[in-house]
């Protein structure tokens, strides 16, 4: 695979998060368009390509935004696949930018969440799932998640104990960091194994808050963003595979496998030369698969490598191991702004390998990894993507 | 206006049922599965056997699918027992007790996702899974313990009954 020298990724923007909110899906997106280009000091004109996710555009596509917005682009992508957009969006985004497609491109998820809209979409998220998954309960997310959770807790022996740990690393962080929705609320040990059930072995905690919000960054060549005088991040190796292992009865593992051997080749590094891991978690157990499916350790060991590393930003906590985790509080602790959260790892690792992070920065920030997952189209999520991301010397 | 939004809650209905709304595809599945103990999609060019329904066959992409009556068996690969739903119905009966779903592969290949009727069930033990049209006319699956006789409608009618899927969850003076 060719490598994605010559382009970087700048300009972090994470705005509007709200539990409820009574604006719409192109609101967020504009209004994240409108912050990124005042923060970079560009104008509409500059933007010559647009890319946007998000789940609740209703009947308008992307095409319909570069109207709202008045943009006049000459590349335009819709990638509606929830965990890993923001990945996917960078991906194509930079090969856009290396091949002179575009120029500059803003990548951008957001929706909204008025009254009973995620009712809505957990009601009508697929075919297969309103056929087979939604009649059984509509628990919406949660009833395919307590089934793979259950499962993974029997076959690895793992407890709720180590699921708690992912949980209350990520809280810490969230209370250092502003935008994170439950950021101002602690949480112990106590709080989170005393939690009211949601379904088999999730619990309150286990699970992420629906909400509104918008997340973009820009991707565009390293020469431009040097005049433009923006922070910025390099993208050492990416990749991406959907509906890998699909003959697995429950899925204890994801698509990573198939190419994370080949990331780290490219990327001329290993999981034990990163200064921070953002994973996909919208359940703790996720986050999981992806520690294992990452080569951080093996698999089925999630359990036990969490119970001694260190997750917090800071490395304050009492393991031995330290490895920075959703360092901005994840989805668990942000809450979960539809396709807005397949961005957040990547909105937050730009900031801290920036030096952007404010009271969450991780000290010497230098290689990050971003994880997404996402899509459950029936029983499990069949969307995978990874990169690894350098900030780039000032 | 505001009474009448008021008044269209669900959670102010009289009577609450399981979701109605299917697919194309999914409301075939539920007319091909009104007889009978299990319908599924067979491919007529290379015999695989899917669910959930599709329009094309997941294996070889040819487009003659026909539902045939399968073999009804399977393993549980994984259960839970629901404390929280987005939709009324199951909200009125989550109130009364959790609700048991399953996962179970069944021996003709695919992976169902089900409604429970046995609590004390292990991982890998044998069950069989029959469907039945529920209280909004949209077809369920069902799985029961392996040892269970639903060879005859009157006896698969009997489980539905025991965990009450056959009726609405209703509300005192509701609208």
């Amino acid at each position: 695979m060719k490598d994605y020298n010559g382009v970087v990724l700048t300009t972090p923007i994470s705005m509007g998060y709200a539990r409820q909110s009574p604006h719409g899906a192109a609101w967020f997106v504009g209004s994240v368009l409108r912050e990124m280009i005042s923060a970079a000091g560009l104008t509409k004109k500059d933007i010559n390509g647009f890319s946007v996710s998000s789940f609740s555009l209703g009947i308008d596509s992307a095409v319909a935004l570069t109207q709202h917005f008045g943009l006049c682009v000459r590349w335009l992508e819709q990638a509606n696949v929830g965990g890993v957009s923001g990945i996917l969006a960078l991906r194509r985004a930079a090969r856009a930018v290396q091949c002179g497609d575009a120029d500059i491109v803003a990548c951008i998820g957001g929706d909204g969440a008025a009254h009973r809209s995620f009712e809505h979409t957990a009601a009508h998220f697929s075919n297969w799932s309103t056929d087979a998954a939604f009649p059984y309960g509509a628990a919406g997310p949660n009833g395919p998640f307590s089934l793979i959770t259950a499962h993974y807790m029997e076959r690895y022996q793992a407890q709720r104990e180590d699921f708690a740990r992912i949980c209350l690393d990520q809280r810490y962080n969230a209370n250092h960091f502003p935008g994170a929705l439950l950021g101002h609320k602690k949480l112990s040990l106590s709080d989170y194994l005393n939690a009211r059930p949601i379904a088999g072995p999730l619990h309150l905690f286990d699970c992420v808050m629906p909400c509104a919000g918008g997340e973009g960054f820009l991707v565009m060549s390293e020469e431009r963003a040097r005049q433009l005088k923006l922070p910025a991040v390099k993208i050492l190796a990416a990749d991406e595979c959907h509906n890998a292992h699909a003959d697995d009865p429950v899925q204890d593992r994801g698509g990573w496998t198939q190419y994370i051997e080949g990331l780290y080749n490219r990327a001329a590094v290993g999981p034990e030369d990163v200064d921070f891991l953002q994973t996909y978690d919208d359940y703790p157990v996720i986050s999981m698969l992806q520690m294992e499916d990452l080569g951080f350790c093996g698999k089925g060991e999630a359990p036990e490598f969490v119970g001694h590393t260190d997750m917090r930003f800071d490395g304050s906590g009492s393991g031995l191991n330290k490895l920075p985790h959703n360092t901005s509080g994840g989805q668990l602790s942000c809450g979960q702004a539809g396709a807005a959260a397949g961005f957040l790892g990547v909105t937050e690792s730009l900031r801290q390998l920036t030096g952007q992070s404010q009271q969450n920065q991780v000290s010497n920030a230098r290689l990050g990894l971003v994880s997404g997952y996402g899509m459950v189209n029936y029983d499990r999520g069949i969307c995978t993507a990874a990169a690894m991301l350098q900030g780039v010397d000032r | 206006m505001r009474k009448r939004l008021k008044l269209s809650r669900p959670s102010l209905r009289t009577r609450a049922r399981p979701p109605k709304h299917r697919s194309v595809c999914g409301s075939q599945f539920s007319a091909a599965n009104l007889p009978g103990i299990l319908q599924l999609q067979n491919c007529t060019d290379c015999g695989h056997v899917q669910y959930p329904p599709a329009e094309l066959c997941g294996a070889c992409l040819g487009s003659t699918l026909i539902y045939k009556e399968t073999a009804c068996t399977g393993t549980l690969l994984a259960q839970s027992q629901l404390h929280h739903s987005l939709w009324e119905y199951f909200k009125r009966r989550i109130k009364r007790a959790p609700w048991p779903i399953a996962s179970v592969q069944l021996d003709v290949g695919p992976v169902a996702i089900v409604h429970l009727t046995e609590l004390d069930l292990d991982t890998g033990d044998r069950v069989k899974v029959f469907s039945h049209s529920d209280a909004s006319r949209s077809v369920v699956l069902i799985a029961v313990p392996a040892a269970t006789d639903i060879t005859t409608p009157e006896l698969r009618q009997a489980v539905i009954v025991g965990i009450q899927l056959d009726k609405s969850a209703e509300r005192l003076k509701g609208v």
